[in-house]
């Protein structure tokens, strides 16, 4: 078994009679891994179950090749950012972060100068002097992702991380995660902001009551709804000519003007034939100016997969 | 590894030492363990202060011994008065009993320097004298050894060791903030150890410190010549016998308490359990008694505390006396009893789950 993979076998979680996750399978790999679903997807179950704070009722559960039972070795490897909103009391920030990094034995030294160069990293020098108790939702978060990060791990577990941040921050956070990732480490973020997650992440695991619906890289996911009629934006010169070309194939079902006729949105069962067709369509003289997958994106794919029911937010 | 360990508890014992020390949810605990000095204090205090006064009304108006000694119950009070002159204090009280004339009840009270002597007159004729002796030292001795054993060890010190002990993990789970140390590459047993040692660090500072106030509390009221003779007697052992008691109870009930906070949501039924079994000692067969922590304690303290005197005879009847253990006996058994909780304690600790939502 390869040791830089986060890996899931047949793993179940239950709180009594209540399900926190079925038989969930996967293989994560180095990169931005987004876990996406509606509050009580699991979600948390699953990162609570990796980071060992919780133990599986059934199945088995590596990280980089470890159990998560043997939590003196994982968190040496592991951070984790969990929504928990509590800390221990009367802590300024960067007493926080020191304390949490003399437990795992640094010297007072290393304790400051990691303290203080994370404390930096999330933005918050000007706050570390200050009580985390009186610290803004924002704040605590990132104080949270940098407790996370402090020790410099092969593995970030972050619940719900940019919930509560400004946009400035935000962005320097994604990129954050982006370096991270580009190093071969992995970034576990779970969300329920869509856009975002397709944003920032490599892979995606889908959830939903429990269960993992469907995971991978997101066009791979998209591409393998065969049900569903993949769109496909298309802004050309002559819309109504593309779209009467179009309707010639039998795999076109439906072609869309657009009100400021500036382009045309095509439903095709068959994408391939259709970028084809549309290479033939672009020499032949018709001038194409974009073309942009319509639902290739994560909230199409949770609507196709989960429907309205359990609608996350856009 | 064992640097590494150490390094943990100690950082462990340092994030605890804040709020088992100056928790406002503690402060109860404070009050326990020094309200018997305060109650020391007042007396030594209220003992120097009525010596004195004796002292001074017998400069004032000196009485005899002999004058004292020839005062027989019959006498009349103007017989009494002649011998010894007007008591520094009185009373006098009428009543009537049904049909009966009035009758009268009048108290006086004089002293020779050192004690009262109370008289007590009905109907003018001296039916009852009293001499109140003042607090002497192995009176005073018995009363600080029944405090101790009865209120100290078996409340005082049990209830903070519940109040500290059980909210080292329940209470950190009921304020969502336990996995704090659940983040950190360190072993739960080492966890379990470096928040017992906090929990053992205040407890054994808070009520030695009682401990020892309570005995400085009760010495005071003596003269300095009373007290430099007890000390170069058994004194010194005295106060490091109780003083090593006081720490191994909080060894001891420290133990049970941090498992109780682990395995218990609500700690109040295993703690009356528990506090019955200990209050039961005294009723136990022989060989149960020994599995109670407060026997042990019991058999180290160097004053034997002397049976209450008001207790029904029945009860009395139930109570089994057991020789009391010897020093090493008592204390292997409670390092013994303590070191088996807290393997208990240790395995509970590695299975333990963070699921705040379920506490």
């Amino acid at each position: 078994m390869k040791n830089d993979l986060i890996t899931l076998d047949n793993v179940s979680r239950f709180y009594g009679e209540v399900l926190g996750v079925n038989r969930v399978t996967l293989s994560l790999p180095p990169g931005i891994t987004s876990l996406v679903g509606p509050n009580g997807a699991g979600k948390t179950t699953l990162m609570n179950l990796m980071a060992g704070l919780i133990r599986p009722t059934r199945g088995r559960i590596r990280v980089l090749g470890l159990s998560p039972t043997q939590s003196h070795k994982l968190f040496g490897l592991v951070g984790y950012a969990t929504q928990f909103d509590s800390f221990p009391k009367g802590l300024s920030g960067f007493q926080f972060i020191y304390s949490f990094l003399r437990l795992f034995g640094y010297s007072n030294s290393e304790c400051k100068r990691l303290a203080n160069q994370v404390i930096e990293q999330v933005g918050l020098s000007d706050a570390a002097g200050r009580k985390v108790a009186g610290y803004s939702k924002g704040m605590r978060q990132r104080i949270r992702l940098a407790q996370a990060l402090a020790h410099d791990p092969r593995v970030l577990i972050l619940d719900e991380p940019l919930n509560g941040l400004d946009p400035l921050v935000r962005s320097e956070t994604i990129n954050l995660f982006r370096r991270y990732a580009t190093e071969g480490r992995h970034v576990l973020v779970s969300s329920h902001v869509l856009h975002e997650v397709d944003m920032i992440s490599d892979q995606v695991v889908l959830m939903s009551g429990g269960y993992v619906v469907a995971e991978g890289q997101i066009q791979g996911v998209r591409s393998e709804i065969q049900e569903r009629p993949v769109k496909i934006l298309i802004h050309c010169k002559q819309p109504s000519m593309l779209a009467s070309k179009a309707f010639e194939q039998d795999y076109i079902v439906e072609a869309q003007l657009l009100t400021e006729g500036s382009g045309v949105l095509i439903k095709t069962r068959d994408a391939d034939r259709f970028y084809r067709l549309l290479n033939h369509l672009a020499l032949n003289g018709i001038d194409i100016e974009g073309v942009t997958p319509a639902d290739d994106n994560v909230n199409s794919v949770y609507d196709y997969l989960i429907g309205d029911e359990e609608k996350v937010s856009p | 590894m064992m640097k590494l360990w150490y390094k943990q508890i100690v950082s462990v014992v340092r994030l605890e030492m804040k709020k088992t020390f100056f928790s406002k949810r503690g402060l109860w605990v404070y009050l326990l363990a020094f309200a018997p000095v305060v109650l020391y204090m007042v007396h030594s205090v209220y003992a120097i202060r009525e010596r004195q006064h004796l002292a001074q009304l017998a400069t004032e108006h000196p009485i005899s011994q002999a004058a004292f000694n020839d005062i027989k119950t019959g006498l009349s009070r103007d017989q009494v008065v002649e011998k010894l002159g007007e008591p520094y204090w009185q009373r006098t009280r009428y009543q009537h009993i049904g049909n009966e004339k009035e009758r009268s009840f009048v108290f006086y009270k004089y002293t020779d320097g050192k004690n009262d002597v109370n008289y007590h007159f009905e109907d003018d004729k001296l039916t009852w004298i009293n001499r109140r002796d003042p607090d002497t030292f192995p009176q005073s001795q018995l009363i600080f050894a029944t405090s101790f054993q009865f209120y100290f060890l078996r409340l005082a010190i049990f209830f903070g060791c519940v109040g500290i002990f059980v909210n080292l993990f329940r209470g950190e789970m009921l304020d969502k903030s336990l996995h704090f140390y659940m983040l950190t590459p360190m072993r739960r047993e080492v966890l379990l150890a470096g928040k017992y040692f906090a929990g053992l660090l205040a407890t054994a500072v808070i009520f030695t410190s009682s401990t020892a106030l309570q005995w400085w509390a009760m010495l005071w009221q003596f003269e300095r010549g009373v007290i430099v003779d007890f000390l170069a007697g058994p004194g010194w052992t005295q106060f490091g016998a109780y003083l090593s008691v006081t720490a191994l109870a909080c060894v001891g009930y420290g133990s049970i308490f941090l498992a109780v906070g682990l395995l218990f949501r609500n700690p109040i039924i295993p703690t009356a359990v528990v506090l019955l079994w200990e209050s039961a000692n005294p009723f136990l067969p022989p060989l149960l008694k020994k599995t109670s922590m407060i026997y042990y304690l019991q058999s180290l303290c160097p004053v034997t505390a002397p049976p209450d005197k008001n207790m029904p005879p029945l009860i009395n009847l139930l109570i089994s006396p057991t020789e009391p253990a010897t020093t090493l006996t008592a204390v292997t058994c409670i390092v013994l009893l303590t070191l088996l909780v807290l393997v208990l304690a240790s395995r509970l600790a590695r299975k333990l789950e963070i699921n705040y939502s379920t506490d």
